[in-house]
């Protein structure tokens, strides 16, 4: 893996760092497979002395941990897992869709006036708790609240400034004249953009969808402001494992924040490859 | 072509004007280019020649102005639509293409079957030589091969009017002559009608049937190739064309006859008319139109400062109280010759001396 010889100095520093990135992660993956009596033990349990599988299985069936003495968990995850995917999935197409457009909108004909992207990014200049209130009562008003639809359009409101910055970058570094050769071949202003823009971005592309997928993802407050029963995210899910006979249910968090993990940790590895730049190498002159 | 068509001609500006964020980036041109010419822009850089030929594909609109392609008003066209190719200054090939599938582009676009684009494509790459690069990105390509790609997906279309934004800037001395000599050679063979953007005199001087000169975003000429260097409009385009440049000094004219650099000269005859009212103005002369003369019966006198070898010719930079000149000799001349010679100059041709308006620069005696 290691390309370069590192000095000691630099292993240290670099395993020092390891460390503490990685560890969380693994006390996660611990914790998931302990039983409830090593959750919270003191001292602390390192490797679970009877690893078990029931904080999975009480993500799906809530009576599973009857056998340990824990009852009173909360309704099933499998809600939440696919509100989760639901809304992370359609929120992360729309914003990354819609930012695509803006940003070649934007780069390519200066469409709105050179403000545009400055107004677009104003979106994310105040922090996201001080919309969450007027979009509870505004959203409560109009019928959206505790519903996927309005998760969704929050989320892709708060991705798009995003997205639309990220793409634009990639946009603006691809030359124009790629698209205007395809446009005087023969291609409309559209399939020029369909056919030369998009897929000499689409490192670019991915790179976009990766991160919007993670904000949408990992996503909390606005998910547990809009909503009330009919919509659950994973975020959500995962602070209502709390039980007035046994606490905070570390194990099942651990388990259930694991599952969520696993995504990310695919599309993370497919993006590796798409993050090379020097596609348009070549294209010009240099 | 249809009978209509072959009256007008290929390419009619008329009074193009185009802003960009408020700043004038053309200001009312207007040229044509007759078919099956060869017509080049000419100007330094930021005189709105890369402008020009975009608002001709259509890539950009112009604010005032129509641009009239055989004829027809082509406001609001798409690019697609109005029958020019373009090669652009950075080549712009599609990066993830081969050179088969950047030639055969075009084609492919307009939906033509696999065989004609494969006969297609194999003629075009034999014409311009690059069979052997087909199966090539064109970033394992060298420039001249690029360059002959660029030009294959242009030709390729048979469009009616060619537009080319310096195509020849980023290659070699060597290779640039012997493509632009291939290019004038193709356009000529074929009947092709080519508006070609250039920065470089030498370039324009080579090729051109007409020169448009083009400075600040204003059409200051439009002129045969020997026709704007022995005429110029005005001391801008005098010194932007010919290289040594042209000597330009101030000169007075007075009954005794013509007054410059320590010298004087009977007032020749196409002078007489429009500087006897004169008493300032700036006098032109282009180096070969110097040459040396036996110090005593020379017009000027001077001293030699600098021997520049040219191969065949050199220039000679001489001077005295009055004027510094350059001026050319073969080099045959010049091996006699050794700096801090006095050297006597004499004029070969007193008829093509240029004079300008020392405030306007414009020609003196040029018919505007």
């Amino acid at each position: 893996m290691l390309t370069k010889n590192l000095s000691p100095l630099q292993a240290v520093l670099m395993f020092a760092a390891l460390v503490v990135v990685l560890f969380p992660v693994f006390w996660i993956l611990m914790t998931a497979i302990k039983p409830p009596t090593d959750w919270n033990a003191s001292p602390a349990i390192w490797f679970p002395s009877e690893p078990t599988l029931v904080n999975f299985k009480t993500l799906f069936d809530p009576d599973a941990l009857g056998e340990y003495g824990v009852g009173g968990v909360s309704q099933p995850a499998t809600k939440a897992v696919f509100g989760s995917i639901l809304a992370t999935f359609v929120a992360t197409a729309l914003s990354v869709t819609i930012g695509l457009f803006s940003a070649i909108g934007i780069s390519r004909y200066g469409n709105g006036s050179k403000a545009t992207p400055l107004v677009i990014l104003s979106g994310r200049m105040f922090p996201p708790a001080a919309i969450a209130v007027p979009f509870v009562i505004i959203f409560s008003n109009i019928g959206l609240i505790d519903s996927y639809v309005g998760l969704i359009c929050i989320y892709v409101a708060v991705t798009l400034p995003f997205s639309t910055w990220m793409i634009k970058s990639f946009v603006d570094d691809l030359p124009r004249e790629i698209e205007e050769a395809a446009m005087i071949d023969g291609r409309s202003k559209l399939m020029a953009h369909l056919t030369v823009t998009i897929p000499l971005i689409k490192g670019g592309l991915f790179a976009t969808t990766m991160f919007i997928f993670i904000l949408n993802w990992s996503e909390f407050m606005f998910a547990l402001v809009l909503s009330y029963t009919s919509v659950s995210t994973i975020p959500v899910q995962l602070a209502k494992y709390v039980t007035a006979t046994a606490g905070t249910l570390y194990g099942v968090q651990a388990a259930l924040a694991v599952l969520a993990m696993v995504p990310l940790v695919i599309v993370g590895y497919l993006i590796q490859s798409h993050l090379a730049r020097g596609m348009t190498f070549g294209a010009i002159k240099q | 072509m249809t009978a209509m068509t072959e009256q007008h001609p290929v390419l009619d500006m008329q009074g193009i004007s185009k802003k960009f964020s408020g700043k004038p980036a053309l200001k009312g041109i207007s040229f044509t280019v007759p078919k099956a010419s060869l017509t080049v822009l000419l100007g330094p850089a930021g005189a709105g020649k890369t402008t020009t030929l975009r608002l001709i594909a259509g890539l950009d609109t112009p604010d005032e102005g129509d641009v009239l392609l055989s004829g027809l008003n082509v406001a609001g066209w798409e690019p697609k639509d109005r029958g020019v190719a373009m090669i652009f200054d950075n080549l712009a090939l599609y990066p993830d293409k081969n050179g088969f599938g950047n030639i055969a582009s075009p084609l492919v676009i307009r939906g033509e079957s696999k065989d004609v684009i494969t006969a297609k494509v194999n003629e075009m790459a034999k014409v311009l030589q690059v069979t052997s690069i087909l199966g090539r990105l064109p970033k394992t390509m060298s420039g001249g091969e690029r360059q002959r790609i660029a030009l294959g997906r242009a030709l390729i279309r048979s469009p009616n009017l060619f537009l080319l934004d310096e195509p020849l800037s980023s290659l070699d001395a060597k290779l640039r002559i012997e493509l632009r000599a291939e290019l004038r050679r193709m356009q000529r063979d074929h009947g092709y009608t080519f508006l070609l953007a250039t920065p470089d005199f030498h370039e324009a001087m080579a090729i051109a049937d007409t020169i448009v000169m083009l400075r600040q975003g204003e059409v200051v000429q439009i002129a045969p190739p020997q026709e704007m260097y022995d005429h110029p409009v005005d001391r801008e385009t005098a010194l932007f064309i010919g290289a040594p440049q042209i000597n330009l000094l101030a000169a007075r004219c007075e009954a005794s006859g013509l007054h410059f650099a320590g010298g004087r000269l009977p007032l020749p005859q196409h002078m007489q008319p429009f500087l006897a009212a004169l008493a300032a103005f700036e006098l032109g002369i282009r180096p070969e139109n110097l040459r040396l003369a036996p110090v005593e019966s020379a017009v000027i006198r001077a001293t030699l400062a600098d021997i520049e070898s040219l191969g065949p010719k050199s220039v000679l930079t001489v001077r005295n109280a009055d004027a510094t000149l350059h001026l050319v000799v073969s080099s045959v001349e010049a091996v006699a010759l050794s700096v801090g010679m006095d050297l006597g100059i004499e004029l070969a041709d007193p008829a093509k001396l240029l004079a300008f308006d020392a405030h306007t620069g414009l020609r003196l005696g040029h018919s505007a």
